[in-house]
């Protein structure tokens, strides 16, 4: 909502500058977005008199004039044609800057002097178009600022208004404000009605087919009118406010809508058939043009205007092509109605045609202002358009509606607010707001509240009504008494802030992608077709195809991230993410939201730098960087199987991490065709786990053991053994002969090549022996190693080298 | 013999004087009481004495080799100590050259005001809670007093999966979650993910949010001040200034925005601020009696607030960020400033 400082000031009376106006507004509720200085900085234009006009010695379009500016009499050089020597104009003395910081200086066109520039309305920024200078009114006194001469010297403000705030889409609306918080009395237009005509009802007839939509029309007539354009005082008004001037008799309707806030529409009766009004709901799939211009399809749920054979207006939104005012109307049925804000609001969006008018009646109009409205628009009709005003108002009002009264309790609005006012107060904030107080009995108030309050309907209504005008400010802060309990964050919350921690310490920087992807991602994933990831919750409205479907793995975010921040050189990357993914689940209407950790690692292992490593990461580096978390989050020891492996991976460099025979993730190098899918240039790690899954297998930490204090004995063996069997069958059976001796063991070499027979790896181990209780003599040792050498033979048929 | 004793242990002496490294020390060691050195050598000679020299002359003897050994000793301590500093003097590093560097991650901001203010709140009492963020029509909108078809709906444009399912516009839907689950009273923040349709400058279709829901007996609007006033300095530091005002939800009724004074300016007035000195930080409210009967709360026994904040908007005043997409872009360059 746009109003303006002198035209609030038309209806109360304040005495604060435009700043202070919009900390009071702001603290009322209505938001003042932007206060505009409207004229400032234009004092050095001013009203002047053209004295002489004689043509330009050295060009045919130019003229060259004397100017008096009421201080002395200048020479100005002058392009525009429509004026002549007694006309008043604005000039642009030297040293004035006009809009788009148009500096005037003194100059000389085509060898004459030319002290100033006189102006067109476009250069004063007062029009979007001109045709040659602005000519003043003859009676404005000579050398005043054009701007202040005019009345043009205004401030605009824009407010935001929340949208249960329908009364506060007028000049009036926010005046009544003002006047409530500084406890004075609005005005309102004074106009004088003079309907002398013929009487209305031999005239237009109205008749409501459909009361619940329609619950009350009001119309005047006017006959006679002359279309022209509006008189310059209304045109700066619109202007002002950043509406464009049609005509005298649209912009009367649009000048009492920002007045009052209630929309108006005015018909050219000539055109109306059967000279009848008929308010019922439009034919399923009956067309109708706008008066936009635009061809409409409209259902039976569509509220429209018509007369005896068809549509005139759509109602409450906009009038139609067939009936609207054009330059030779004369006869003229001016509406002032109200319509059900529900109905207006569907078809209204709907038909995606939201207007001044829609935005009105879809937040609730007053139904109560309607032949006032009428009657203050008929009246500026009659004044700008002549014309004369039939006698008397149609008013069909099917289904009177009448103010509400909420009853109010004293100690309710004190102890909500933590505030102690009386009830003498209460009622002076009430009163200020135009509501009718009586007091039923003591501390409790019958409150019946005007009709265009309509958000106003319960007690709690009322309670923010006495905070708003006795002030936030003035509520004091305390603190609440509230009652103690406590839980400790749960395990899940808790474990979060480890993984972010755990990652962060090992290199990781988190990044947060969108949660929705583009569709063909599963796709570049290779992800079969049966693959459950493939069914993602779609978005019907999605702002752009690429961000459509929801992620059900973090996987492709991911390496859009990678591949974006390798383009601009940063080639060593540790990504990750810890955020929700999204599994639709057959039978409920909401999916699955488990959380996800995903990492990606790529380039090198160590930062670069003068005494830095320069390896790769290999797919060793990732499976560390899973078990390191695994094991600071207290999981238990986890499987990582070879078999089935995902579309996405290297089939031989990656694996599937299970728990107790569950996978809770996978891991690995990824594919090359996924990695080109992608445009990914170097190879990439990735890593993903499922986070609530890990979760449900956490144990919580068992008891510690105290440290042996006799020394351990560490034997290694060096082996052959065949080539398919993987590392933890090694190590499973050292750890199967249930030695009470052994304290540890560890692989600390693998090859394969040269000197190993084809098929067969060489692995060694280290088997560290120790007791809690004593010293190991080298016998019990060398007995002890000898049944690992023996376990590991028969098992798994190595060969000691 | 003794004679000869002595000018054994002078000629000994004179040589340690000039041994000049541990090699040496030890050279002298051998040569003077080796099996085959100086003294070994005078030892020889005792065979040939009276039984009555014997005892004095071995006498002798040990003091000579006593001497000796501490001689030997203290040389020892010397040339060591002296190699020691000579060692230090010579190893010098350019210790303005760059460590060895661990490669070392980052917090993305929004986590890390997610938690702060979690932590804040924590010492408050408030528990984090969280819900769905695709969820049903009725917790977003219906039961937080959206009635469908109002103009409130307006406010927040909502991507959906069909009629009945959306993607949660804000957190409050938490509030409803929570307190169907819970008896009074409660006392929770909801961080979490929210969307809604619109990409530019300073709206990202996807966002984050922290609610607060605290309801019990007798909690005022004044306690609403009061908790958001702790909240705002413990987060932008003490002093800062803090201006409720008069707004609209449909959840909450009084319903405020809150501003802080401008961080930027200092509430002089800047572009950030749009001249007025303050910015916008959260909405909130006293919880509407509408919304406590969807959960089957009795307004007339408890009362309660709810405030909700972007997390992104306080990411970008805390740390300067211009635009909002910066923080979903992922680039490391801006990653690895937090």
């Amino acid at each position: 909502m746009i109003v303006t400082y002198n035209w609030l000031k038309e209806f109360v009376d304040f005495d604060l500058p435009p700043a202070k106006l919009a900390d009071l507004l702001t603290m009322l509720g209505l938001e003042v977005e932007g206060v505009t200085p409207c004229g400032e900085g234009m004092d050095d234009v001013v009203v002047a008199l053209v004295e002489e006009r004689a043509q330009h010695p050295n060009a045919d379009k130019l003229s060259l004039c004397r100017v008096n500016n009421g201080k002395e009499v200048l020479s100005i050089v002058c392009g525009a044609q429509n004026f002549k020597a007694g006309d008043k104009v604005a000039l642009a003395q030297i040293g004035a800057t006009l809009p788009g910081d148009f500096k005037i200086k003194r100059s000389k066109i085509r060898g004459e002097e030319s002290c100033g520039m006189l102006c067109s309305e476009k250069e004063l920024g007062l029009a979007d178009e001109s045709a040659g200078i602005m000519i003043l009114p003859a009676d404005l006194p000579l050398g005043l600022p054009v701007f202040a001469a005019l009345g043009l010297k205004d401030t605009i403000f824009e407010i935001g208004l929340t949208p249960n705030r329908a009364d506060c889409l007028s000049v009036i609306g926010i005046a009544r404000e003002i006047a409530a918080k500084l406890g004075t009395k609005v005005r309102h237009p004074a106009f004088t009605l003079e309907d002398n005509g013929p009487s209305i009802n031999d005239k237009a007839s109205v008749v409501i087919e459909d009361a619940q939509l329609c619950p009350r029309y009001t119309a005047r007539y006017i006959e006679g009118c002359r279309i022209a354009p509006s008189p310059r005082w209304l045109v700066n008004r619109l202007n002002a406010v950043g509406m464009r001037s049609i005509n005298n008799v649209v912009d009367v309707t649009n000048y009492v809508l920002l007045e009052y806030g209630h929309p108006l529409h005015a018909f050219d009766f000539d055109l109306i058939a059967g000279e009848k009004i008929i308010i019922k709901r439009a034919g399923e799939g009956e067309k109708f043009t706008t008066l936009d211009g635009q061809e409409r399809t409209l259902t039976a749920n569509d509220l429209t205007i018509r007369d005896a054979s068809r549509g005139v207006a759509l109602a409450g939104i906009m009038g139609g092509e067939n009936s609207e005012i054009k330059d030779n109307t004369t006869n003229i049925l001016l509406e002032s109605a109200y319509f059900n804000p529900t109905a207006i609001r569907l078809t209204s969006k709907r038909l995606g045609l939201h207007t001044e008018s829609s935005h009105r009646f879809e937040r609730g109009a007053d139904v109560s202002v309607l032949a006032r409205v009428a009657d203050r628009a008929a009246a500026l009709i009659a004044e700008l358009a002549g014309g004369t005003i039939a006698h008397g108002l149609i008013d069909v009002h099917p289904s009177p509606v009448f103010p509400r009264t909420i009853t109010a309790h004293l100690d309710r609005i004190n102890r909500t607010l933590g505030i102690t006012l009386t009830a003498d107060e209460v009622t002076t904030i009430f009163h200020n707001l135009e509501f009718a107080v009586t007091q039923t009995e003591p501390g409790v108030m019958a409150v019946t509240v005007p009709l265009f309050r309509v958000d106003l309907e319960r007690e709690i209504d009322l309670i923010e009504e006495v905070a708003r005008l006795h002030g936030f400010e003035n509520i004091p802060a305390t603190m609440p008494k509230a009652r103690v309990f406590s839980d400790r964050p749960p395990r899940s919350q808790r474990m979060e802030r480890d993984v972010r921690s755990l990652l962060v310490a090992q290199g990781f920087n988190e990044v947060i992608n969108f949660s929705f992807i583009a569709p063909d991602a599963y796709d570049r994933l290779l992800l079969p077709p049966d693959d459950p990831r493939r069914s993602a919750v779609k978005l019907l409205n999605p702002l752009v195809a690429e961000q459509s479907v929801m992620r059900t793995t973090l996987l492709p975010s991911l390496l859009e991230t990678a591949a974006a921040n390798i383009s601009h050189r940063e080639l060593n990357l540790r990504l990750f993410e810890l955020r929700r993914v999204y599994h639709p689940r057959p039978g409920e209407e909401l999916p699955a939201e488990p959380l996800h950790i995903a990492a990606i690692m790529t380039g090198r292992r160590e930062p670069e730098g003068w005494c830095q490593g320069s390896d790769m990461v290999d797919f060793y580096d990732v499976k560390g960087i899973a078990e390191t978390l695994l094991s600071s989050l207290q999981m238990p020891p986890m499987e990582y199987s070879s078999e089935a492996p995902e579309s996405f991976y290297h089939p031989g460099k990656s694996c599937t991490i299970l728990s107790g025979g569950k996978p809770v993730g996978s891991l690995g190098e990824l594919h090359p065709d996924v990695q080109e899918n992608f445009s990914l240039s170097q190879p990439v790690y990735y890593l993903e786990l499922d986070f609530n899954r890990l979760l449900s297998h956490a144990h919580e930490r068992e008891a510690v053991q105290a440290p042996s204090r006799y020394p351990d004995v560490a034997r290694d063996i060096a082996m052959l053994l065949a080539e398919e069997i993987p590392a933890t069958r090694v190590l499973e059976c050292v750890r199967g002969v249930r030695l009470k001796e052994l304290d540890n063991v560890a692989i600390f070499d693998l090859y394969k090549g040269e000197h190993v027979p084809a098929g067969q790896k060489s692995l060694a181990i280290r088997v560290r022996y120790r007791s809690p209780e004593r010293t190991l003599t080298d016998d019990e040792v060398t007995r002890s190693h000898q049944r690992v050498i023996d376990a590991l033979t028969a098992k798994l048929n190595i060969t000691v080298r | 013999m003794k004679d000869k004793l002595e000018a054994l242990l002078v000629l000994a002496t004179a040589d340690l004087a000039q041994a000049d490294s541990e090699d040496a020390v030890q050279e002298l060691r051998v040569r003077y009481l080796g099996k085959k050195g100086e003294l070994t050598a005078v030892m020889k000679g005792i065979g040939a004495l009276s039984p009555e020299e014997r005892p004095l002359i071995g006498q002798v003897v040990n003091t000579v080799r006593d001497q000796l050994e501490e001689r030997l000793a203290a040389a020892l301590a010397t040339v060591r100590s002296r190699s020691k500093e000579l060692r230090l003097q010579s190893e010098r590093l350019d210790v303005t050259m760059p460590g060895r560097l661990r490669p070392m991650g980052t917090k993305h901001p929004v986590t890390l005001v997610t938690e702060e203010i979690a932590d804040i709140f924590a010492g408050l009492g408030f528990q984090v809670a969280e819900g769905p963020e695709i969820e049903l029509d009725y917790y977003n909108f219906e039961a937080l007093n959206f009635p469908k078809d109002h103009p409130a709906r307006d406010m927040q444009d909502t991507f959906f999966v069909d009629d009945n399912v959306l993607l949660r516009t804000h957190t409050s839907p938490v509030q409803i979650r929570t307190m169907l689950k819970h008896a009074p009273p409660v006392r929770i923040i909801a961080p979490g993910t929210v969307y809604r349709c619109d990409s530019d400058a300073t709206h990202s279709p996807m966002f984050h949010q922290v609610e607060g829901l605290m309801v019990d007996k007798g909690i005022t609007f004044g306690d609403l001040k009061g908790i958001l006033t702790i909240f705002v300095t413990q987060l932008f530091g003490s002093g800062t200034g803090v201006r409720l005002r008069p707004s609209f939800f449909p959840f909450t009724e009084p319903s405020a925005e809150v501003d802080i004074a401008c961080v930027i300016c200092k509430g002089k007035g800047c572009r950030v601020c749009k001249n007025t000195g303050w910015l916008e930080i959260l909405g909130a409210g006293m919880v509407d009696p509408e919304v406590f009967r969807h959960v089957q709360y009795d307004p007339s026994s408890i009362s309660g607030f709810a405030f909700g904040m972007g997390i992104e908007r306080i990411a970008m005043l805390k740390y300067g960020i211009g635009d909002m997409r910066l923080l979903f872009e992922n680039d490391l360059r801006f990653l690895r400033q937090f």
